[in-house]
């Protein structure tokens, strides 16, 4: 289904002499071919932020070293500790050594604590991980309905009412919205505790009792994003597109309409929004893990940059930049699953 | 269902009325939060010269903990003795300033940045739209944590790193607008004439995607207080002694539960403004999607 205006030199239509076998199967298969491009893509947005943060580490003054023998140690108890940590060397050497562990999985020894990197972030990942997918699944799974409830009539009360309650939501910040919780449910009420975490290992029920305030604080102001979008996409879908025109004039219902039609399109823009989120909502959990004492990327990252561990902010970074491009990455496949245009597409 | 029957309430009576009441809010709509925000800045920038407040800093000890409207100090004190109503004034300037400033930097940089690589195309606007990816995928708290400790918390070094990680969200609604305009009739004919490329973008491009980014930069305010709340609120933002919304909220957190009121009030504060510029953005934007 290859069109014919491919340009010329791209695997298209035409695969290059050396290797037509391997490459006529690799082209056989559009999306197959959309992971492999968009995967060679993520790569230097993933090199490019490690080089980034790497050089803002390196500009900051005062290493680990000094960090670690404090105020009062003499410039020679510095160089000699910097040596042993091997803080002296150049950058480029220090960053292609770091590099060269990273992509076997190795993301080096903390600076501080002399442990290695790779299992703490393991560890603090699973908190992270865990907050963040409460949050996504509550806060999309109150968003849709809402959302398409408010599509339905536009303009009518619950579309007004749910509209001011999101813009309402999306103006208070998430540590206000954590603090307000923690005022309400901890203090006034002593319904969930304040602070605290418990891990999935030892009790489930205790662990999603100690994460509801957290999750929630993250959850209802993406709520609130996820609601007013979908609402405006579906309201324009279902105001101005030909395809809804024709299925209302098949004599379709407008719930049908609504859920297989508008819904079915407007899914595009909320999955991409989603996948922007997830990148960006793994840094923001920085303030609510501190507020909350749970022990995860955001607490990790704030630590080891008072105490300026630079491989365990490294490593923080480049998982945040990783998860990032991937949920990206994830995103433009689910276009390619719902939208055949992509799946067969031209680019 | 109770929701399904809200929706369902009866439309405004009368198709006149209904006309003159959606002309209302239409006009409600951006007169409200616009009073809002001009009330706030009035109430930050002459307040303090005005009402009888004493100075947000170096109160006395023998004052602290005063409840909301005490005598004197009519949202009581915080723990050093220090008035809150004039912290949250002098806090308000320095979060609007902060804002403007970091929005404004935006604007531009990130504006040319995307009139650049929308109207140019080719390996420019790879180029540019490349870096940027980079930039979005890096977590913008690591910079500007790094910047207050190397270069030391303050106004200025909070307004340069925040204002940085502005530029590629600017940048994408500036290319995006600078795409639309490329092929109307109007670029054409200007190129027609031999236009050289940089008066295209000044002359044409520049006030053609001006609106679009002035309606992001409201929507920016909101986001750009949050965040420097969120900074102050970490210690990494404006310095201590200093009033901020962000460094008051964290200074309440220390005793939430005995007075919870000096949490209340920043947030208050950091609520409304934001709300406002929130709302005057939304209505800004609905009206340029034509919706």
């Amino acid at each position: 289904m290859a069109p014919p205006t491919r340009p010329a030199g791209s695997a298209g239509s035409r695969p290059p002499a050396q290797g037509p076998g391997r490459v006529a199967h690799w082209t056989a298969s559009p999306s197959l071919r959309l992971v492999g491009k968009r995967l060679l893509m993520a790569v230097p947005i993933v090199l490019g932020v490690s080089v980034l943060t790497f050089w803002v580490l390196d500009l900051i003054p005062g290493n680990a070293a000094q960090q670690l023998l404090g105020a009062e140690a003499t410039p020679e108890q510095v160089a000699a500790l910097s040596a042993d940590l091997g803080l002296d060397r150049p950058a480029v050497v220090r960053y292609l050594d770091w590099l060269g562990g990273a992509v076997t999985g190795d993301l080096g020894t903390s600076l501080v604590s002399g442990q290695p990197v790779t299992p703490v972030i393991a560890e603090r990942l699973a908190v992270t991980g865990e907050l963040v997918a409460l949050a996504f699944v509550a806060s999309l799974g109150l968003a849709v309905p809402v959302a398409l409830l408010a599509a339905y009539r536009p303009n009518r009360m619950f579309d007004r009412v749910s509209m001011l309650v999101s813009i309402t939501g999306l103006s208070v910040a998430n540590y206000v919205l954590a603090l307000l919780l923690v005022l309400v449910f901890a203090v006034q009420l002593t319904m969930f505790p304040a602070i605290g975490f418990v891990p999935l290992s030892e009790s489930v029920v205790g662990n999603l009792h100690a994460m509801v305030l957290p999750a929630t604080a993250i959850a209802f102001p993406l709520f609130c994003f996820y609601t007013r979008f979908l609402r405006g996409d579906l309201v324009d879908q279902l105001q101005g597109e030909d395809y809804i025109t024709t299925a209302r004039a098949k004599g379709i219902g407008p719930w049908q309409v609504l859920l297989r039609h508008a819904f079915r399109n407007s899914s595009f823009g909320l999955i991409t929004v989603v996948g922007l989120n997830l990148g960006t909502l793994l840094g923001g959990t920085v303030i609510v893990e501190q507020i909350f004492a749970l022990p995860g990327m955001g607490q990790l990252m704030l630590q080891a940059i008072n105490t300026r561990d630079a491989t365990v902010v490294q490593a923080c970074v480049v998982v945040f930049a990783v998860v990032a491009v991937l949920a990206n990455l994830l995103a433009d496949l689910l276009y390619a699953v719902l939208d055949p245009r992509i799946r067969y597409g031209s680019r | 269902m109770a929701v399904a029957d809200a929706a369902a309430a009866p439309a405004l009576a009368g198709t006149d009325a209904a006309g003159r009441h959606r002309r209302w809010l239409r006009t409600l709509e951006v007169a409200v939060p616009s009073a809002v925000i001009v009330l706030v800045v009035a109430a930050c920038f002459l307040g303090p010269l005005v009402l009888p407040v004493p100075p947000p800093v170096g109160g006395s000890v023998l004052e602290s903990y005063l409840p909301s409207f005490s005598p004197g100090h009519w949202l009581g004190t915080d723990p050093n003795g220090n008035d809150i109503l004039s912290r949250i004034l002098h806090g308000g300037r320095s979060s609007l300033v902060v804002a403007v400033a970091v929005n404004l930097l935006g604007l531009l940089a990130g504006g040319t940045l995307g009139a650049l690589s929308g109207y140019v195309g080719g390996a420019v606007d790879t180029v540019i739209m490349r870096v940027l990816d980079v930039l979005i995928a890096f977590p913008s708290l690591v910079l500007t944590l790094a910047v207050a400790q190397s270069l030391g918390a303050s106004r200025t070094n909070t307004i340069l790193a925040l204002a940085f990680f502005s530029i590629p969200a600017f940048a994408r609604i500036s290319r995006a607008a600078t795409l639309r305009l490329r092929e109307q009739p109007f670029m054409a004919a200007a190129r027609l004439c031999g236009t050289p490329g940089w008066r295209v973008l000044l002359r044409h491009v520049g006030p053609n995607i001006t609106p679009q980014l002035i309606t992001f930069g409201m929507l920016g305010m909101g986001i750009v207080m949050v965040i420097e709340g969120a900074l102050s609120f970490l210690g990494l933002g404006i310095p201590p002694p200093a009033p901020s919304w962000g460094n008051m909220i964290a200074q309440g957190q220390q005793s939430l539960s005995a007075t919870p009121m000096l949490v209340v009030w920043p947030c208050a504060a950091l609520f409304v403004t934001v709300l406002a510029f929130n709302l005057l953005g939304e209505t800004l934007r609905a009206r340029w999607s034509g919706r």
